[in-house]
């Protein structure tokens, strides 16, 4: 999915539209971005910016060229973000693309199924191609109609005649002011304002603009003109089609939230559906197989996982698993992993980023292949930078997570680590892939019986919070506490519970409720019993997550409960609950959840 | 003028299709395997509709979680009904959304394009009308609202008429204009509800020209839990699912598991991610939904398993509907009708129904259901036991 705008109307503002309208669509992908600027002059030429990365690697470039020396000016104009689903996202990859003489730059949502045959055809006649997209040949099916003296128009429809497949295209030329545009199978809605006019693909792009839209249907054109020269549609023929002006009354601020209150509580929802994607085709249960073609060759006899920030605590947990299976695996945080770089040996590195492009991560996934290590890449984003880089890649298939603190990327980490391990040094584990097949549906048992909003009332003017547990209830309650410092700006740490005593237990007040996360009734939920016990008779108020297999309840303020599961799929339930309180508690708190102050969603820094 | 935009009411919990919609409302109840609010979608995209406006309450975050921003590329919009005080007071929720003629559908029947297409066409042929209603003729119209129909006039409305004079019904889709929000606002409640109905009772006692459309087509509606079988029948007989055929009357989902020796009698629809065991046989009349698992030896006939739910090996399923995440464990027995069923005080004698198992109900191994048993949600039965009649949610039944 990619999101499409296009601008006529607004000269001194066509690059602030523009990227207000890509911030808008930023629900329909973001791994890359870019914008087309032209105007009248005659020999004016296009200006063209685009980034791989996020909305901001663009707003980056545009800041710095989009003023002072003119670059990025026109009274015309159109923008493109991406979400690859195959072929990497590169700045070459972004869209717009131009064809050969830079005449005409076009923006693409969908798929061109006869590209090949007709980019064979145009590098035969010369055509350079510099990109590795389906989209680009209609930059030079569009360029080998101009040379052919068609007029802009006429090449546009010339070109948008010879694909097949699914489409929405936007194309601007150098020295015309007006964009072009087109329909098959992708949306596209026009909008029309006092003097300006638009096109997206869905309204909230320019919602703000406007509320008068028009909707083309497909195999119609569209047609937008500067200077008053208003819109027209058309069909195939070139025949004007008379159409509706419809108003949207409602606010479509919201639409990409899908009438959730922030994409996080979206997202949260979204887990069942999320991991349901991550297992698909990969978990044959009657046949006891994991099938992951992508890894097959792995044979780790020892790991080591990279990784920052959550990412780092889905890596703890998929190191207590390597462990688990008689594989000795550790963690590193990707920052510090630099500082001093253990011994490798014949260690698969495992980089576990959800962007894929987390700057600590990937160089310390380069100082280990330096090294001469094998890495395996475990990531959300398709041809993203660690895809690339490393010798293997396992995908999460999580899809786009916009809000900045993550969470279904998380529980896909994990589900994606337990069938890498299943895969790899696990055999037949039966009782795994049982709880893995049932994963989405219990996940979705904790979101319809979660009471994590009525807790989080209750506590949402302390002090502190401390999360507790141990084993693979460690890492969910470290994750907790991130979750809940990203959202809150409430002070939170997350300790594993043996440890407690041996000095956190000081800070430990009646103001500071402590999150005990204890799955199961083995050894572990016992001890973690006996610490909350510790806790309780310091008088701080307890909130225990746990499947009602231990006692935990009985010293308990607060319960979460969780489906009887396994212990490996019962964290992932376990973090779904910690999810709903941090998320309930920011709310509590007015909190800017979506975006909170100083964080940034992919870190490509160091 | 064209209509564009379609409202769609989504925002009740349907109390007579209890147990089944403890979790979710009546709309994201499985039509064969898919939610029967898809099936509405459907019908309004394919009639040409350009934006959906869903009106959602009872556990609206099922339906905002399904269908996302979008479905088929068309905006949907999501307008919250906090109170769900009838099908009038949920179209007024989508008052701010709509400034032009709309089509206003519930969200909890199969419709077809057909008749959406129709009372679109009807209302562009009147636009002074301030409504137009799709109406049907069905055999039995005793549990719908009757209409009487003369010229393309609704006459009069009989909601649960007691006689059988009548042969056509409301089907649920209409076209209004904005006027009908004054309409609605200005029609007294019924013990504190405002049903749309009575709008437009008002607006045929008040003289105006409320029009009905003669439309034809699949309209399949479940108004008790074990109409959900009917309407999967009546999918399935017209193939009216997305999995691909793997053979006439046989849809299997690329990412399903069907092992070699088990076998598929059609019609059945087997949907994403289930797997189908050794030696199994699954139909006729067989709706699997997503990530379910029918275990090795296991015979299942004319039953709707919903999402990931599991029948242990060697179990017989007849004439049963389960909700999501049912665990059966192995040698479960659903005999199947008829059986008199009790919804709440009421008696239905000679259903056709084995057993109505509500989600996240967990049964052993060796579990006999007594023809008409409806389970509650969450219910826990131990091996070996035989449950019948209407087992509570959460309930512990013992062997």
């Amino acid at each position: 999915m990619c999101g499409i705008i296009g601008c006529v109307g607004r000269p001194d503002e066509t690059l602030d539209v523009l990227m207000h309208g890509l911030g808008k669509l930023e629900y329909r992908g973001y791994d890359s971005a870019g914008v087309a600027l032209a105007d009248g002059d005659v020999g004016g030429r296009l200006a063209v910016a685009k980034r791989a990365g996020e909305l901001d690697a663009l707003r980056s470039v545009v800041d710095h060229t989009g003023t002072a020396d003119g670059d990025l000016e026109g009274s015309v104009g159109i923008g493109h973000t991406r979400w690859s689903t195959h072929g990497p996202p590169t700045d070459a990859n972004a869209h717009p693309h131009t064809d050969c003489g830079s005449r005409v730059a076009i923006v693409h949502n969908g798929i061109i199924e006869n590209f090949q045959g007709l980019r064979d055809d145009l590098e035969a006649a010369g055509h350079e191609f510099t990109s590795e997209t389906d989209s680009e040949v209609v930059t030079h099916l569009i360029e080998a109609a101009l040379d052919e003296g068609a007029s802009p128009e006429g090449a546009f429809r010339a070109a948008i005649a010879r694909i097949e497949g699914s489409y929405t295209i936007a194309a601007v030329f150098a020295g015309t002011e007006a964009v072009f545009a087109a329909r098959n199978d992708s949306p596209l809605v026009l909008g029309l304002g006092e003097s300006a006019t638009y096109i997206a693909s869905d309204i909230p792009a320019f919602r703000e603009f406007t509320d008068r839209v028009v909707y083309p249907d497909d195999g119609e054109f569209v047609r937008l003109d500067a200077g008053g020269g208003g819109w027209t549609v058309s069909d195939a023929d070139g025949e004007e089609i008379t159409k509706e002006i419809d108003t949207v009354a409602w606010d479509a601020e919201d639409t990409g939230k899908s009438g959730f209150e922030h994409f996080m509580l979206k997202e949260i929802h979204e887990q069942p559906r999320s991991l349901r994607q991550c297992l698909r085709g990969r978990v044959d249960e009657l046949g006891g197989r994991i099938e992951l073609p992508e890894i097959e060759e792995l044979d780790p006899t020892a790991v080591q996982f990279v990784a920052a920030g959550t990412s780092y605590h889905a890596a703890l947990y998929g190191a207590a698993l390597f462990r688990a299976a008689g594989v000795p695996a550790q963690a590193f945080l990707a920052s510090e992993y630099v500082t001093s770089v253990p011994p490798i040996g014949d260690d698969l590195v495992i980089g576990v980023t959800q962007s894929g492009e987390t700057a600590d991560t990937l160089s310390a996934l380069r100082e280990a292949r330096g090294r001469g290590a094998e890495t395996l890449a475990l990531t959300n984003v398709v041809g993203s930078t660690v895809a690339r880089e490393c010798e293997h890649v396992l995908y999460i298939r999580a899809g786009p997570e916009i809000g900045v603190a993550a969470s279904k990327t998380f529980a896909s980490q994990l589900a994606a680590i337990n069938l890498l391990t299943l895969a790899t040094v696990e055999d037949g584990n039966r009782e795994v892939i049982a709880a893995l097949r049932d994963l989405p549906s219990t996940v979705q048992a904790v979101l319809d019986e979660s009471t994590a909003e009525t807790v989080a009332d209750a506590y949402a003017d302390a002090g502190a919070y401390f999360f507790i547990g141990r084993g693979l209830n460690f890492s969910v309650a470290l994750e907790g506490a991130l979750k809940l410092k990203e959202i809150t700006y409430r002070h939170a740490e997350g300790f594993a519970a043996g440890e407690l005593k041996h000095g956190p237990l000081a800070l430990v007040t009646q103001e500071t409720p402590v999150i005990a996360v204890a799955t199961g009734d083995g050894e572990l939920a016992r001890k973690t019993v006996g610490n909350v016990k510790e806790v309780e008779a310091r008088g701080a108020p307890v909130i225990a997550v746990t499947d009602g297999r231990s006692d935990v309840e009985r010293y308990a303020d607060h319960v979460l409960s969780v489906p009887e599961t396994h212990p490996r799929t019962a964290a992932v339930l376990a973090s779904v609950q910690l999810q709903l309180f941090a998320y309930h508690t920011a709310a509590d708190l007015g909190r800017s959840i979506d975006k909170p102050r100083n964080l940034a969603k992919s870190v490509t820094v160091e | 003028m064209s209509v564009r935009t379609a409202v769609v009411l989504a925002a009740g919990e349907g109390t007579r299709l209890r147990p089944l919609t403890r979790n979710r409302p009546k709309p994201m109840l499985p039509a064969a395997n898919r939610p029967v609010l898809e099936y509405v979608f459907d019908a309004l995209i394919d009639a040409g509709i350009e934006t959906i406006g869903v009106v959602v309450g009872y556990k609206r975050d099922r339906v905002q979680e399904h269908f996302g921003p979008t479905y088929r590329d068309v905006s949907i919009e999501y307008l919250h009904q906090d109170k769900q005080l009838g099908s009038g007071h949920a179209l007024l929720e989508a008052r701010a959304a709509v400034a032009e003629p709309f089509l206003a559908v519930n969200g909890d029947r199969v419709i077809e394009p057909g008749m959406v297409a129709d009372v679109m066409a009807a209302a562009e042929r009147h636009p002074d009308a301030p409504a137009t209603l799709a109406v049907i003729e069905r055999p039995d119209v005793r549990q719908y609202g009757a209409v009487v129909l003369d010229a393309g006039r609704i006459d009069r409305l009989v909601e649960q008429p007691d006689t059988d004079e009548y042969r056509l019904i409301n089907a649920g889709v209409y076209a209004f204009s904005p006027a009908i929000f004054d309409a609605i606002e200005d029609t007294p409640r019924t013990d504190g509800e405002l049903p749309l109905t009575d709008t437009l009772a008002r607006l045929i006692d008040g003289g105006e020209s409320v029009r009905g459309v003669h439309t034809e087509g699949l309209w399949v509606d479940a108004t008790y839990p074990w109409d959900l079988l009917t309407v999967m029948r009546e999918l399935l007989a017209r193939g009216r699912v997305d999995e691909p055929p793997e053979e006439e009357g046989v849809w299997v989902d690329d990412s399903a598991l069907v092992h070699d020796d088990a076998t598929l009698q059609r019609p059945v629809v087997v949907g994403p991610d289930c797997e189908v065991g050794p030696g199994a046989a699954v139909g006729p009349d067989v709706a699997l939904g997503r990530n379910a698992t029918v275990g090795a030896n296991a015979t299942v006939e004319r039953t709707v398993l919903d999402a990931d739910t599991r029948v242990g090996p060697g179990s017989t399923l007849l004439d049963c509907v389960t909700g999501e995440d049912v665990t059966l464990g192995a040698d479960a027995t659903v005999p199947g009708g008829p059986a008199s069923v009790r919804v709440g005080s009421r008696v239905f004698e000679d259903q056709r129904l084995g057993a109505v198992i509500a989600d996240r109900t967990e049964a052993g191994g060796d579990v006999t259901f007594t023809p008409g048993t409806l389970v509650g949600p969450g219910a826990h039965i131990h091996t070996g036991a035989r449950p019948s009649g209407w087992i509570a949610t959460g309930a512990e039944v013992l062997g």
